[in-house]
């Protein structure tokens, strides 16, 4: 088993040494043991074809890094005089796309502190959905603090703080001067920032734990945009033109909430809990923008735009789980859930057109859902290899929504300009499955279920949905197989077009770790996914119909192998690969099915081949020290298109210290 | 080293001289730590670092002898005297899981993360505590995982491992996210979206989608909310763990996103007379008009505009 997962945290390492080295030696030091490790090196990468998607996908970059840490002291006797455990970890620190640290002090009996720091580097292209016009390369920082003091006591408190922090520029687009206009790129600086902060408390008595947490999450964004120097549009054929720009869009505001629960487990029969939250959010917006230019007609064209109000959403939420122990062998839960959210605003808009000032405007918009669940399960182990479980779920949903417009100075709204839409949905959902258990190695599951809703909100949400599911795992020592398969269906029908999902799901896996100096693993997984649904668009003025067809057979396979040459050596190689061969055709002009719109052919799938093989190396150069290598490739490769293509080269080298 | 260890317990405070443990007699047939240590020793070396051992050290005196192995292996006098008869003391190894279950509740059962253990899909498909926690020998002092996390968890949701390997994802593998982030292996309260049905093993941040723990940008409260986006979740245009498509979106290209549910048929959408179809203006001949969020920029929701032009 050892061997075994330290195969398998070999494994999973992704262009950086997280591999077993040999076990750091840890000292005593007065009533302390202390192990430290840290491994120092140099990233590397050499990228053909396009850089932008390649930092989309991977982003690892060229420069010296702290490829990780980690400090571990902890009291032999468990009375230290300040702490009695202490753990830091770090990884990529150094400008590494993806970093973090943690922290994790505590002294037993009085205090338990821990921290998580984490820093992403994101940069997208955003071909897909605007033709390369939205761009972000925005850096996120999340932090997370949390105290508790007392933990061991039957009266604990907990303090915390969170804080995410996005920034970065991006690139948005800007639609002017009036719905048919062209649109123009706008850059903006982004300055998101949410911070949370925690307090709370558990009470034990009686059998009984009671625990409640107070916090306040308060958000702003920041992000100003200005265009200073003339623009012309994504549009050669439209005469709009853009001279400048200034955008102003405070948004700020904090959702207070409560979380309070109420645990009894212990007995013998029975065992319950409840939960009840409230979340109440508001924020508040202005945003002022000034346009000058020329309009598609070439008239000059100025436009100013205020806009201002706040927008509300309280959420509730409650549950309330029984479990039942009539025997030893029978388990039944069930669980009754509430949620209840609202949203509301209030919206003033202010347009002026070349010195003309229109009406304000007061949207008014109301969306509230109140869902009410409740699942029960039964579990039953009839023989000693033989396990059933069954459960029936139900759900029902009111969607109430208000869509108003006035005009300043009026009077307020009346029920009949302000309609009210009400909608409910009730989904009735059966489950059942199979443990068989003929040896001790192997295990057999089966599961299956079945729902019907009578009112889905949207034509691709579950409405007559069926799912089959079956695993298949032999288990003994170092040798693990297993082989999956889990079918998904839904369709959704409607009276001129039907929607049906149908994904389908084959995998197999094997491990094998019995050699000290030799393991490997490999996995293939088949991913179908096939759906249609009835599209309506406009074509040359002419409306037409059709259906959108979307097929995905997507081949996946790893595969990875260590060898071990005493302690002195370690040599791992792996291969990811991911194929999705689309619905066959070679090429986008196809016509498999002649009921798609051709505007739609490269629409329908999206072949293509991702494939990453990597080695590692690692050296063990004296009793505490290791020398790290790893190279990986990436390569990417669509088959409709050379546009996004690339191929990369990266790996490290570091030096690995631990005593 | 020894220096540099030295500075750190200087740093934080020095270290205190070992006090000696206070040494019990057995009780009710416990014998205690000191003599499982004679059998394994490694076991019991180790110990220390072990979140576990802060219960011995909580014990009061008269409590001691109960409070290390055998709080969770029981009694041992008969496991001691049956020279390690394996019947006579609790071995998880060979424990039925709803025992290994039940055995490791009575100390974890009241938090709050563990509320929904007894109903999650782990433990209606015999997946329980010792399959994910190596209590004697974890690969991480968090949780006590026998392995890292997501190798545990790829260990038997392959397709999900392959997800993650996709050229659009969440950065798990990269070590950024892990999967409990999103996922509460223990099992989950029946979440806020989607009919409150599925999925059932996704946390949820506070009493909403995980996605909105870190895009809080798309949280709203806004004027103008993109109502599927509320009702039936983010996974409506989107594949949380990893896609072949930009921005983990369910299909290539944005326009069949959209169109698949603005066609304006039947009775869907929140006025229940279908959603909003793409008027005359959209003509889609013209490529200005095929990536709908070239406009539509504020496609999650807006303050100032309802077609979330701005």
């Amino acid at each position: 088993m050892t061997r075994l997962a330290a195969f398998l945290f070999a494994v999973s390492a992704f262009a950086q040494s997280s591999d077993s080295v040999g076990k750091p030696r840890g000292e005593d030091v007065g009533n302390y043991n202390v192990v430290q490790s840290f491994e120092l090196g140099y990233r590397f990468r050499s990228v053909g074809g396009d850089l932008g998607k390649y930092r989309s996908d991977v982003n690892y970059g060229n420069g010296v890094r702290l490829l990780r840490s980690s400090l571990m002291v902890h009291s032999k006797e468990g009375d230290g005089s300040f702490f009695d455990e202490l753990l830091l970890t770090t990884q990529g620190l150094g400008n590494d796309p993806y970093e973090s640290a943690t922290l994790r002090i505590q002294k037993n009996k009085l205090y338990q502190y821990s921290l998580l720091w984490r820093e992403n580097a994101y940069f997208n292209p955003g071909l897909t959905i605007s033709n390369g016009l939205h761009l972000l390369d925005t850096n996120r920082q999340m932090q997370d603090h949390d105290l508790v003091l007392l933990p061991q006591s039957s009266f604990r408190f907990f303090l915390g703080f969170s804080r995410n922090v996005e920034s970065g520029p991006g690139l948005s687009t800007i639609q002017l001067f009036d719905s048919r206009g062209d649109q123009f790129p706008l850059f903006s600086d982004i300055r998101r920032q949410t911070t949370e902060y925690r307090i709370g408390n558990e009470i034990r008595v009686m059998g009984f734990r009671l625990n409640w947490t107070r916090g306040w999450e308060n958000f702003k964004e920041d992000s100003p945009t200005s265009l200073t120097r003339p623009s012309v549009g994504e549009n050669p054929a439209d005469g709009t033109t853009l001279a400048s720009l200034q955008r102003v869009e405070p948004y700020h505001g904090n959702s207070p909430y409560w979380r309070v629960a109420l645990f009894k487990e212990g007995a013998k029969w029975y065992a319950a809990n409840g939960r009840l939250t409230y979340t109440s959010g508001q924020r508040a917006f202005v945003q002022s923008e000034s346009a000058l230019g020329t309009n598609r007609f070439g008239s000059e064209a100025n436009r100013q735009v205020l806009t201002f109000g706040d927008a509300r959403r309280p959420v509730v939420t409650g549950n309330l789980t029984l479990s039942l122990f009539p025997t030893s062998r029978i388990t039944v839960t069930n669980q009754t859930s509430l949620y209840q959210i609202k949203m509301e605003g209030n919206s003033f808009y202010r347009e002026f057109n070349n010195g003309d000032a229109s009406s304000a405007v007061l949207p008014f918009q109301y969306l509230g859902i109140r869902t009410f669940a409740n699942s029960t399960d039964a579990d039953v182990k009839v023989t000693d290899w033989l396990g059933l479980r069954a459960g029936y779920h139900f759900s029902t949903r009111r969607i109430r929504s208000v869509e108003a417009l006035g005009f300043e100075g009026d009077p307020p709204l009346t029920a009949d300009q302000a309609p009210v839409s009400e909608q409910e949905n009730h989904l009735h959902a059966g489950a059942f499955g199979l443990r068989i258990k003929p040896i001790k190695p192997l295990t057999i599951l089966f599961e299956s279920e079945i729902g019907r809703a009578d009112k889905p909100f949207l034509p691709l949400s579950e409405k007559n949905y069926h799912v089959l599911g079956g695993r298949v795992e032999y288990r003994k020592k170092a040798v693990r197989l297993s082989a999956y398969t889990r079918a998904n269906y839904n369709t959704n029908s409607v009276s001129l077009f039907a929607y049906s999902a149908r994904s389908r799901q084959y995998g197999a896996d094997a491990s094998w770790a019995a050699l000290r100096w030799f393991s490997f693993d490999a996995s293939y997984a088949k991913l179908h996914l096939d759906t249609q649904g009835g599209i309506v668009f406009f074509f040359n003025a002419a409306r037409q119909s059709g259906t959108s067809v979307y097929v995905s057979n997507l081949h996946t396979g790893h595969f990875g192998a260590r060898v071990a040459l005493r302690s002195r050596a370690e040599v791992y190689v792996g291969l990811a690969h991911i194929q999705d061969v689309g619905d066959g055709r070679a090429t986008a002009t196809g016509v498999p099915n002649p009921a798609t719109p051709a505007l739609f052919l490269t629409a329908q799938t999206f072949p293509l081949r991702f494939q990453s093989p990597q080695a590692r190396l690692s050296i063990r150069l004296h009793e505490k020290v290791r020398w790290n290598a790893g190279y990986q490739y990436y390569g990417y490769h669509e088959q409709f298109s050379s546009l996004q293509n690339y191929r990369a080269h990266t790996g490290y080298s570091g030096i690995l210290w631990s005593f | 080293m020894r220096f540099g260890a030295a500075f750190i317990l200087l740093f934080c405070g020095g270290a205190l001289p070992a006090s000696p443990q206070a040494v019990t007699a057995p009780v009710q047939g416990y014998v205690g730590s000191n003599v499982c240590k004679t059998c394994h020793p490694t076991v019991v070396a180790g110990y220390f670092k072990n979140p576990h051992f802060k219960q011995t050290v909580a014990a009061k005196d008269d409590q001691k002898a109960e409070s290390g192995c055998e709080n969770c292996h029981g009694p041992g006098k008969d496991h001691v005297e049956g020279r390690g008869l394996k019947s006579a003391i609790k071995a998880f190894s060979v424990m039925e899981p709803k025992t290994v279950l039940d055995e490791c509740l009575r100390c974890h059962s009241q938090t709050l993360s563990r509320a929904n253990i007894r109903r999650s899909a782990h433990t209606q498909n015999s997946v329980v505590c010792t399959n994910c926690h190596g209590i004697h020998k974890p690969v991480s002092p968090k949780g006590l995982l026998a392995q890292k996390q997501t190798d545990l968890c790829y260990s038997c949701h392959t397709s999900v491992k392959a997800q993650f390997s996709m050229p659009f994802k969440h950065r798990v593998n990269e070590g950024f996210m892990s999967c409990s982030d999103c996922h509460n292996p223990h099992g989950a309260p029946a979440p806020t979206w989607r009919m409150a049905s599925r999925p059932r093993m996704v946390d949820q941040a506070g009493n909403e989608e995980p996605c909105l723990k870190c895009h809080t940008d798309k949280r709203g409260p806004f004027v103008f909310e993109h109502a599927a986006v509320r009702v039936d979740g983010c996974e409506s245009c989107h594949s949380p763990h990893g896609s072949t498509n930009a921005r983990l979106l369910r299909r290539p290209v944005i326009l069949t996103v959209c169109l698949e549910c603005h066609n304006g048929l039947g009775n869907f959408g929140r006025r229940s007379t279908g959603v909003l179809p793409t008027t005359s203006t959209h003509n889609l001949s013209d490529p200005r008009y095929q990536n709908c969020t070239t406009c539509h920029v504020r496609i999650h929701g807006s303050n100032a505009d309802a077609r979330f032009l701005r």
